[in-house]
């Protein structure tokens, strides 16, 4: 996707940075379509990239917490709709979530620290291809996108973040997933406020598998492996040990001890959700 | 003259109990924004990045790292640093229990890990059952080990512990006034 | 001590013993009432500085064009090595680091610029605007061949070799019945000091600079920068402030030349503080060592040879790399253990990977990383106990040390180990399995105090009172959190029978006393002695004083809380002593020589010995190959405890970053460039990667001795990474030889095993 009018992309200073505060969601994919702006939620994942590389957007645009839809979580019979802005920690602590996705507390005090998922957003982890994204594709989430039509909104498995354009998230829902069984792991570099090396999340929905992985090697559902587990009766151990690996490393996991951990815990992971080997 | 970045937009927001205008560019982080003029300059930068809690503030009552905060982000904001909690039980309370076992050494990072302990407590008032331990898990140190937050934590902070809530324990060690 | 007795052994808790007040330090500091250098901000028309730093690791300087920059908005100064007014050299032990680089660059941290501006942005502008040429040259990278590349130096890339001798190691190893050889890397491990290098430089009437930096030797410091800016040695003031952690990092020179030029430049105070990335970048790290070492026994398990080849990466420059150098070979000669013969050998290499200097454990914990992986690689050879094989090996008070010279335990080793083997860790750990794999494992570790081999190292103090009444205490040591004032206000109290609030330290002035650096785990021990030979001649003062104003003899009188007492009766308070009594008479200073061994010539090695046993509990996951340590249990035995809440922060603070060696913590350097750049990237641990761990004292010094305080500050990191890796291997059966501990070549090891069975 284009932007309409041609800008300086990127300033060296803090000085040189626009914020742009749209009144409404619509104007907000306009103002970045004419700026070439970024859209800044809790900001959390956009400013270190900036330090590090002593250069920033010249155009924000800020994303408004206070449009409907936007923040907080809500159920209905589609399952949990989670605004795009509402925070990790709101997240964490939301009754409906404890509800229906015990487990999340327990992966989300391994992301970032306390102070970070106070600004960090759903929305931002899902761009930026955090630890949400594993669980979440193997869910099947689905984004509603503003300015998109269709009410069953976009799958995230087959949306992509780097080749997003402007696309603006509203708000993700993620199925009812109360009777399934979900398990997620979290490889980081040390206990806590670890960048991920690999987050694993198993899904059994009573019927079939899924699985999905993020962290070094970007985010990403792993069909593959989940169809051959699926319809695997016949699958031999090392086959099964094949196809993921060769997944993995198709998908850009390229430390091999990696793929080997991830495989472990992979396997782990189905045995937490009932799946037979 | 000490403004770390050029003046531009005047942002108004309560700091410490007071409120105040600052004219500085958007994007300035509320970290140099609150240090440049000297007035709290316990708010630190370990890092910059949102990735040691040396800097934290309380906004809104919670603890956040000022590095990652805009100065567009703040109007209407509430933020309270170290300084203004001179007569906050929460404060009071964890400043004790740090002194009670020498919960650290140089102090550089002391004011971020109190934040942090006292937005912990603030939540645990609103019925959040908080791990404290879990509450400091952004903040580093790089001194001590742990060691003393650990007890700090464990002997006087935890919800069962036998301090009262609104003045730290009493002990042998309770110094009474204010040491200047 | 000359016989074995055992001595006695403390569990160590925070609560001070005496019950006496915390500090009211402690509460400043808690409530950021306590200004660090970095948070000078209200001083006066203050500037800020920034240092342009090379972009090349190693490159010939053709051009350096500061004429747009000096045109920038806000810019007062810009200097280059042209305005360096004296020596453009720096470097404690050899000058020859620049303070801006003339011809050439040698890493990436190297200065060639700076900048003072009104403010950070506008100097940082003007820093992108200074136009810099460079040729760059071929690389020194690896420092096993550094001495076959291009020369970084005059003189070759072989900073120094050194090789420690006993014996004739060849035949003793023709006498083993087992012989073990295996090489150890050790990491480029980062001080990670929460308060980044920084502080500011002002001008003063006497045309003279004052520094108020975070430093570890403000007379050294002094008198390196009055050669850099060709000033009277007395016209350069530094103010060791308070800093927020140090660790050996801020031991040499950081921003204080470029502050001080620019000082003297503008005429105006100028701050400079570095940031992470800048930090990490520029800053000091350890020396990382490779190494190979060959070890022999007989059948029994009594050591008879022992050869050490080693290489360590000093960086672009040598800094206190030669004293590095040697405190590494002396502790790679196994000091806690009898051995035949041995060959000990290291070299010192300039590369063109970053700067590396002090940091806490100096070398020697590299070296018993190794030395302890050695025994129990050994042990296993012999199929014995890893202790048991300690038991035979470990030397007797009675003995010299390794290096044949007198030493001073404050313990039997053998007690130490015994105290390890008794600890609670041992027993399996409960209902801990599944994914986990627990094991545990130990190490020992001994450490001098001083700077060692005869070299000068001596330090001073002083006491008088002060205007308001108050006993002042000056040495020359920096404070950086060690709780050194608490530990000096403690021994004034004790002899003087007074409150901590009669008492005020005063530290880390260049004007003060000469102390001598804050290093080396040096200043506990000067503060004991010299605090010993100066208060009684302080109190006789203050008493002949007394005595003139009351009229009472001066013997009848005595020190209690707040003044001088006659019959148990208070007669004067220090407050009135203060204002009726002379107190240029009420002074008294004293200095020593840091104890070294009695009738040696040439000292070599060092005298006062410290001893650690460290017990690591760890967890391994078998999915991962993570490591978790779960419980960290040291028996110490340093000499007497003087405040335990800083007794046990050193050792529990100093074990943690050991812990972080062990397992995160490295700057790895590709093509001279260091790949991590800030603390997201360079993981130290946070609160839930610290394990719980206990502190026992085993202490046996007699009460007449002369040394009987010792200091801690390094002991505590002495012996960790041996003992995780040892816990590793019970858990797995798996050694690792390499620092830190990489879960994925463990967990490819683990898998491997599982294949197999
Ligand atoms: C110290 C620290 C530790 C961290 N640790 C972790 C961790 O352990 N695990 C982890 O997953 N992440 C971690 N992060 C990254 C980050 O905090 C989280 O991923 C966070 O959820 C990002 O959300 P945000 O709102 O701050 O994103 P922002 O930084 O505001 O935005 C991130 C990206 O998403 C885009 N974006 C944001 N919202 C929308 C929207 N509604 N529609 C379209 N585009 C949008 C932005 O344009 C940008 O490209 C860490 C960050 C820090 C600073
Ligand atoms: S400076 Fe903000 S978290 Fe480190
Ligand atoms: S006390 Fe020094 S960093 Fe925490």
């Amino acid at each position: 996707m284009q932007s309409d009018v041609t800008v300086q992309p990127e300033v060296a200073g803090r000085g040189g940075v626009r914020v742009l505060r749209p009144e409404f969601p619509r104007e907000a994919v306009a103002m970045a379509r004419r700026f070439g702006g970024t859209y800044i939620a809790g900001a959390s994942w956009l400013q270190p990239v900036w330090e590090r590389r002593q250069s920033r957007p010249s155009y924000l645009v800020a994303l408004d917490p206070g449009w409907p839809g936007f923040r907080g979580i809500e159920q209905d019979e589609g399952g949990l709709t989670i605004g795009a802005l509402t925070t990790l920690d709101e997240l964490a602590s939301h009754p409906l979530v404890h509800e229906h996705l015990p487990g999340l507390g327990t992966l989300l005090d391994q992301v970032a620290g306390p102070g970070v998922r106070r600004l960090g957003t759903v929305g931002g982890n899902l761009c930026a291809g955090g630890d949400l994204s594993a669980l979440f594709l193997a869910l099947d989430a689905r984004l509603h996108l503003v300015g998109h039509h269709d009410p069953k909104g976009e799958s995230l498995v087959v949306w992509d973040a780097a080749d997003a354009g402007f696309d603006l998230i509203q708000s993700v829902t993620l199925p009812d997933a109360s009777p399934w069984r979900i398990a997620v792991d979290k490889l980081g570099h040390r206990e806590r406020f670890s960048p991920t090396r690999a987050t694993v999340a198993s899904v059994h929905d009573g019927d079939r598998l899924r699985l999905a992985v993020s962290g070094e090697g970007g985010p990403g559902r792993l069909s593959i492996s989940e169809a051959a587990l699926n319809d695997g009766h016949s699958l031999s151990g090392a086959d099964r040990i094949h196809i993921l690996d060769t997944e993995l490393e198709f998908r850009g996991w390229r430390d091999p001890t990696l793929r080997l951990a991830i495989q472990r815990m992979v396997d782990y992971l189905l045995a937490e959700v009932g799946h037979v080997l | 003259m000490n403004d770390l970045y050029r003046a531009s937009e005047p942002v108004t927001f309560e700091l410490n109990g007071e409120t105040v205008t600052r004219s500085v560019p958007a994007a300035t982080p509320l970290l140099d924004l609150l240090r440049e003029d000297g007035q709290c300059t316990s708010v630190r930068p370990g890092c910059r990045i949102g990735r040691c809690g040396a800097c934290n503030v309380l906004m809104d009552g919670q603890a956040m790292p000022a590095c990652l905060i805009m100065a567009w982000q703040l109007p209407g904001r509430r933020i309270e640093t170290v300084e203004g909690l001179g007569g906050d039980p929460d404060f009071l309370r964890v400043r004790q229990a740090l002194v009670e076992e020498s919960a650290l050494q140089c102090g550089y990072c002391t004011p971020g890990f109190a934040l942090s302990l006292v937005s912990g407590l603030r939540e645990r008032r609103q019925g959040n059952p908080v791990d404290l331990g879990e509450a400091i898990a952004g903040n580093l140190c790089r001194c001590t080990g742990y060691g003393g937050l650990k007890r700090a934590v464990e002997k006087h902070l935890s919800p069962c512990s036998s301090t009262s809530s609104d003045g730290g324990t009493v002990s042998k060690k309770q110094i009474s006034g204010e040491p200047e | 001590m000359s016989s074995d007795t055992p001595g006695r052994i403390v569990t160590l808790d925070a609560d001070a013993p005496d019950g006496g007040c915390p500090s009211p330090e402690l509460y400043r500091r808690i409530e950021g009432r306590l200004g660090y250098p970095t948070d000078l901000f209200d001083t006066p028309g203050l500037l800020q500085g920034a240092i342009l730093r090379s972009e090349h690791a190693h490159a010939r300087l053709l051009r350096v064009d500061t004429s747009r920059a000096r045109t920038m908005p806000g810019v007062r100064a810009v200097v280059t090595a042209d305005d360096v007014p004296g020596l453009n050299r720096f470097g404690i032990v050899v000058r020859d680091q620049p303070v801006f680089c003339e011809d050439r660059v040698r890493y990436e941290g190297d200065a060639i610029a700076a900048v003072a501006a009104d403010t950070l942005a506008q100097a940082r502008a003007a820093l992108a605007a200074i136009e810099v040429d460079y040729e760059p040259l071929s690389l020194v990278t690896d420092a096993t061949t550094a001495e076959q590349q291009v020369p970084l130096h005059e003189g070759g890339n072989l900073l120094t070799q050194e090789t420690f001798h006993r014996g004739d190691p060849e035949q003793a190893f023709a006498a083993c019945a087992v012989v073990v050889e295996h090489d150890y890397r050790t990491p480029r491990q980062m001080h990670a000091f929460m308060e980044t290098e920084g502080g500011i430089a002002i001008p003063d009437d006497a045309v003279g600079v004052h520094f108020r930096v975070g430093c570890q030797s403000g007379h050294r410091d002094a008198e390196q920068l009055a050669d850099i800016l060709a000033l009277a040695p007395g016209q350069v003031t530094v103010e060791a402030m308070a800093t927020g952690g140090a660790f050996g990092g801020k031991d040499e020179l950081t921003v204080q030349p470029a502050a001080g030029i620019l000082a003297l430049k503008t005429g105006c105070p100028v701050m400079i503080h570095l940031d992470r990335f800048e930090s990490c970048r520029a800053g000091m790290k350890r020396h990382p060592v490779t190494v190979r070492m060959t070890t022999g026994c007989d059948a029994d398990g009594r050591l008879l040879a022992h050869r050490v080849e080693a290489v360590l990466d000093t960086g672009a420059y040598a800094s206190l790399g030669p004293a590095v150098l040697e405190n590494f070979l002396d502790h790679a000669t196994a000091p806690l253990y009898r051995i035949g013969a041995y060959s000990v050998s290291g070299r010192l290499v300039y590369t063109n990977n970053g700067v590396c200097g002090a940091f806490r454990g100096f070398g020697g914990n590299q070296a018993t990383f190794a030395v302890e992986s050695q025994l129990d690689a050994l042990a296993r050879e012999l199929n014995l106990c890893p202790r048991e094989l300690r038991r035979i090996n470990l030397r007797s008070v009675d003995e010299p040390g390794s290096r044949h010279q007198p030493v001073r335990w404050t313990a039997p080793p053998v007690e130490v180990l015994r105290q390890a083997q008794a600890s609670p860790l041992w027993s399996p750990e409960k209902g801990s399995r599944g994914r986990w794999l627990t094991g545990t494992g130990m190490a020992m570790g001994a450490q001098g105090n001083g700077l060692g081999d005869g070299l000068p190292d001596a330090g001073g103090g002083r006491i008088s009172l002060s205007r308001e009444g108050r006993v002042r205490v000056e040495f020359g040591f920096s404070d950086y959190g060690q709780s050194i004032g608490e530990a000096i206000t403690h021994s004034v109290c004790e002899v003087l029978g007074c409150q901590g609030s009669d008492v005020e330290v005063m530290l880390g002035h260049s004007r003060g006393p000469d102390s001598g650096p804050t290093s080396a785990s040096r200043s506990s021990v000067l503060v004991h002695g010299v605090l010993n030979r100066m208060l009684p001649q302080w109190m006789e003062a203050v008493r002949r004083q007394a005595a003139e104003l009351t009229g009472y003899p001066g013997d009848d009188l005595a020190h209690g809380p707040g003044g001088v007492f006659h019959q148990g009766r208070q007669v004067l308070s220090y407050r009135e002593l203060a204002e009726h009594g002379r107190r240029e008479a009420m002074v008294a200073d004293a200095s020593q020589d840091f104890p070294v061994a009695p009738d040696q010539d040439h000292p070599v090695g060092r005298y006062l010995q410290l001893q650690i046993a460290t017990v690591a509990r760890v967890r391994v996951d078998r999915l991962t190959g993570r490591v978790r340590v779960t419980d960290l249990h040291h028996i110490t035995a340093a000499g007497r405890v003087i405040y335990p809440p800083g007794y046990l922060g050193q050792i529990e603070g100093a074990a943690v970053m050991g812990l972080g060696m062990t397992l995160t913590e490295d700057m790895p350097a590709e093509d001279g460039r260091l790949r991590r750049d800030n603390l997201d990237q360079y993981l130290i641990p946070t609160f839930h990667d610290a394990p719980a761990q206990r502190v026992d004292v085993l202490d046996g010094t007699p009460e007449n001795d002369p040394f009987p305080v010792r200091g801690v500050g390094e002991l505590g990191i002495e012996a960790v990474a041996p003992a995780i890796t040892a816990a590793i291997e019970a858990a797995t059966g798996v050694r690792i030889r390499t620092l830190p501990v990489e879960p994925g070549v463990l967990l490819t090891a683990i898998h491997a095993r599982e294949v197999v069975s």
